[in-house]
């Protein structure tokens, strides 16, 4: 700095300051996310292609292309919300508001199978409950001489099933973090005028959770709406189509300007209710905010409807999260669903090619392609955990330091975008960028490369909020004490922001981590042979009828992102405010 | 009239009130003040009707409305009290005539009655003009005047407030004394008011129980508690500014008060704790007859006097006198006392004389 030339010195006062950094954040960002999906929407608009506007929403072929997928999928997105939003509030209420015994485990419980894929419960349940219709083994009720009806083993049911018992998860968390809030005063308060219980509950908490519960249900939403596995796996065989789906088909069959026209409609739908939800959140007042001193904690007695009540809640966690782990790992090991629990054998674990077992598939430690598929899963995932860390802290670090302003605008609107985007979306958004060469890039599809710059890309609004976790953790007083005391830059970082934010930042960096681990949306389009990666190829397994392969897949990515969440949760010591008494 | 027998609350092993009885006549001022802890609290939602007693009996009139011994109480909106919480507990989602109303709606008031009741008790609280407001919408003071408002407009016979004026600034705090001394009056009914700020007991209260561990160290008129405290926990606790012990023991023919010795002139059979009220003390800068030397802390004006305090080890002693030299902190200060203490308490802290 000392021996700065005029120019620059010059130049320093001219440039408003951090402009540099701005617009080297707003490329990368724009380039990774805006870019894909701007031009997803050209290619269908070129003159050869724009015909695929007209095929998929006005033509004969519509009905099966666009409106019949429609509404099964509109059908799944309100289901899957409403069950969300009453087991999830349900048991928020529950953990957060009686005296129920083992709230704590119940609480701990309810937020699991967000982290089990939903791929795993759709395989699961097809385990327990597929039937003979689309040929292949049975499953394990089927065995024991329960004849499955076709709605409970395939289609509509079992989706909405799966499909609730994954999200469920989400509305448990955002409500009952809203619960929390909820000053039992105020529920004294009401007490005191002689409301009954009923009364107390429609008039003082259901509208203070309000916001919450609404935002719980459009996050739910969104999430069926976009699933791809459970659709696919529950409801491809019996021609159950819903937006995913019909994606991935005309994508694999070589129609990707319809699949880009149908990847675009399933964007607005997926987004335009998240929207819808955060208006109707918006309008109404802020109420979390209004808390004095006191509000002691007084839990609601639930009498004799207590061990019931426990009994209930512990039902429905063992069976979204113990059950269907239980029954992959059983599957894994049993030469035929129908008998999940006899004749147990490692040969789909450890066993080497065999002629009469599975048309004479290795064992998953000795095939060859699974393996390569680990190393490729793993290693996605820890490049993709260290790229979006580093992206996300840089957008972070970016947006606190220049709040105001039209570009930290612009660079807030779009990291946040890929929020509003089905993964599935998101990949074909993908192809459509980088399926041809760029100039003098060459086309990167089907590289290493590509799965590393689109799941960066997918997770830059999670990588953002935990970078903004990490700076607003470190930075203010604490830092601004230390450069009172004459400390430079690196020692600051050294001494200063390392320690307080390497925590934060290595459980930030686990969770990406686990989300690429256990992806399969994202990635199913993206998927080559010569980067095979874990969920897909038990996507793969499961649709070619490898259950016992698809399974022992799934186990593996269950175990190693189980693994990796709990240390995150240990770095962390993740704050559940909730269950303190 | 209100009066507790034997009242005893225990959480576990724990005994937050012990046994305590008191009554008080209809149309009292209770003050409950004590320090953090000492089971004010406590009691108050005994009377409310929010915790069971564990003992002992809670009487509204002729009426018992708590039997610890039975296990029973009646339903806090049965019993006609009205409770301001010290966090207000307003409802959020609410506008600040919703919150008001809302209580008389669940009472099955017709619904002109109840118009009318909400103006009229926003109107004597002077908040009319927020009505169409939301809680987060005002300010401390205002949501404090809507928690008000809200408990009296069903009339009940029975106040309760919880700490009410804690989270208010000290300007506000003075205002708002007033003003629920205005709203105890104008309703006539009995109220109960939970503090740990003994300037609040002894300017609002018509009856005081000054409570420690769960047990009532002194119950009585304000005047009384700082004229004849009945013991040293009490005779520090109230008044402005509060008295001062010294500890005295005697020694052959002098009496040794905060290790110095001096002539006895009032007589002891052991140690003990020498009360002086701080009018009663005067301060020099030079050491003199029955004078202890202390370090200065600090010194105010109150009311055309000054209030100067000095410091030594665990003991502090605060003087209000006329003139004081001007003292720099660290300065020694010699605080002379008077012949006689005002009172005398054993080591244990009960009244000798």
């Amino acid at each position: 700095m000392a021996n700065m030339t005029p120019l620059a010195e010059r130049l320093r006062y001219a440039i408003p300051q951090g402009l540099s950094l701005k617009i080297g954040v707003l490329l990368a960002v724009g380039a990774l996310i805006a870019g894909p999906l701007l031009r997803i929407l050209s290619e269908t608009l070129a003159p050869q292609t724009i015909a695929a506007w007209s095929d998929v929403v006005l033509s004969p072929l519509s009905r099966n292309l666009l409106w019949v997928p429609l509404s099964n999928t509109l059908v799944l997105g309100i289901g899957v919300a409403g069950g969300c939003v009453l087991i999830g509030g349900f048991l928020a209420w529950l953990v957060v508001m009686t005296d129920v015994p083992f709230r704590r485990t119940i609480g701990l419980l309810a937020t699991l199978p967000f982290m089990i894929p939903s791929f795993a419960t759709a395989l699961a349940w097809s385990s327990l409950f597929r039937n003979s219709r689309v040929g292949g083994q049975t499953g394990f009720l089927e065995a024991l001489g329960l004849a499955v009806p076709d709605w409970l083993s395939w289609g509509m049911v079992p989706t909405f099933i799966v499909l609730t018992a994954h999200y469920y998860s989400l509305a448990f968390t955002v409500i009952a973090a809203a619960l929390a809030t909820v000053n039992s005063d105020l529920v004294e308060a009401a007490q005191m005028t002689g409301a009954k219980r009923g009364r107390i509950f429609a008039g003082i908490i259901l509208p203070v959770a309000l916001p919450a519960i609404v935002s719980g249900a459009s996050l739910s939403f969104a999430g069926a709406v976009s699933n791809f596995a459970a659709p696919a796996l529950l409801g491809l065989p019996v021609r159950m189509q819903t937006m995913a789906t019909r994606l991935f088909g005309m994508i694999e069959i070589g129609q990707t300007a319809r699949g880009y026209v149908i990847a675009i409609l399933l964007i607005v739908v997926s987004a335009f209710f998240l929207w819808f939800g955060n208006k109707v959140i918006s309008g109404r007042q802020s109420y979390a905010t209004i808390t004095g001193k006191g509000g002691r904690a007084k839990r609601f007695e639930l009498g004799p409807v207590r061990l019931p009540l426990l009994a209930i809640g512990m039902t429905i966690c063992a069976l979204t999260t113990i059950v269907p782990v239980v029954v992959l790992i059983a599957s894994s090991l049993a030469p035929s669903s129908s008998a999940l629990f006899s004749n147990w054998t490692l040969h789909y674990w450890l066993g080497t090619s065999n002629p009469s077992i599975a048309h004479g598939q290795a064992g998953v430690l000795h095939n060859p392609f699974i393996v390569s598929a680990t190393a490729t899963t793993v290693s996605l995932g820890l490049v993709v955990a260290i790229t979006g860390s580093i992206l996300g802290l840089m957008v972070a670090f970016t947006l606190a330091r220049y709040r105001t302003g039209l570009v930290s605008g612009v660079i807030n609107q779009i990291a946040f975008l890929p929020l509003l985007v089905p993964g599935i979306a998101f990949g074909a958004a993908y192809i459509a960028l980088f399926g041809a060469p760029i100039g003098p890039f060459p086309a990167l599809y089907g590289t290493f490369t590509l799965l590393v710059i689109a799941g960066t890309a997918y997770l830059v609004p999670f990588s953002v909020q935990t970078g903004r976790a990490v700076i607003q953790q470190v930075s203010g007083d604490l830092e601004e004490s230390a450069r009172l005391t004459g400390a430079g830059f690196f020692r600051r970082l050294s001494a200063i922001t390392m320690p307080l934010a390497s925590r934060g930042l290595a459980a930030g960096a686990i969770i990406i981590f686990v989300k690429i681990m256990r992806d399969l949306s994202l990635v199913v389009l993206l998927f080559t042979p010569t980067t095979p990666v874990l969920s897909v190829l038990a996507y793969r397994y499961a649709s070619e009828g490898f259950t016992q392969f698809a399974n022992a897949i799934t186990v593996v990515i269950l175990v190693i992102s189980i693994a990796a969440t709990l240390l995150a949760n240990r770095l962390q010591t993740k704050s559940q405010p909730w269950l303190k008494n | 009239m209100i009066s507790l027998s034997n009242l005893t609350k225990s959480f576990g092993n724990f005994d937050a009130v012990k046994s305590i009885s008191l009554a008080v006549p209809e149309g009292a001022f209770l003050v409950l003040v004590g320090p953090s802890g000492c089971g004010k609290s406590t009691m108050l939602r005994m009377l409310a009707g929010l915790e069971k007693p564990s003992r002992g009996t809670i009487s509204f009139g002729d009426k018992t409305v708590s039997d610890g011994e039975r296990g029973w109480t009646i339903e806090p909106a049965k019993r006609d009290t009205g409770l301001v919480f010290q966090s207000y507990a307003l409802w959020p989602h609410m506008t600040v005539a919703g919150n008001v109303e809302w209580p008389l709606t669940v009472a099955r008031m017709a619904a002109f009655e109840r118009k009318a009741r909400v103006t009229e008790v926003l109107s004597l609280l002077g908040i009319d003009a927020l009505a169409d407001r939301y809680p987060n919408e005002i300010s401390g003071g205002q949501q404090q005047r809507v928690a008000i408002a809200r408990m009296i407009a069903p009339k009940p016979k029975v106040l309760l407030f919880d700490e009410p004026l804690s989270n208010l600034d000290a300007k506000l705090r003075v205002e708002m004394r007033t003003e629920l001394l205005r709203v105890h009056r104008a309703t006539g009914a009995t109220s109960i008011y939970v503090t740990h700020d003994q300037v609040e007991a002894m300017t609002m209260a018509s009856h005081v129980a000054v409570l420690k561990d769960g047990e009532v160290e002194q119950f009585g008129a304000p005047g009384d508690l700082v004229a004849q405290p009945r013991t040293a926990f009490v005779a520090t606790f109230v008044g402005t500014p509060p008295a001062n012990l010294i500890p005295a023991s005697p020694h052959g023919s002098k009496m040794i008060l905060a290790g110095e010795p001096m002539v006895a002139t009032f007589s002891l059979e052991g140690p003990a704790l020498a009360m002086f009220r701080p009018e009663d003390l005067t301060v020099y800068d030079k050491p003199g007859p029955r004078s202890i030397a202390m370090e200065f802390a600090e010194a105010s004006p109150v009311a055309g006097r000054m209030m100067v305090t000095g410091t030594r080890d665990d003991l502090r002693l605060t003087a209000v006198v006329d003139e004081a030299p001007k003292f720099y902190p660290g300065d020694p200060v010699y605080f002379s006392l008077p012949e006689a203490p005002a009172a005398l308490f054993s080591l244990k802290g009960e009244r000798l004389a």
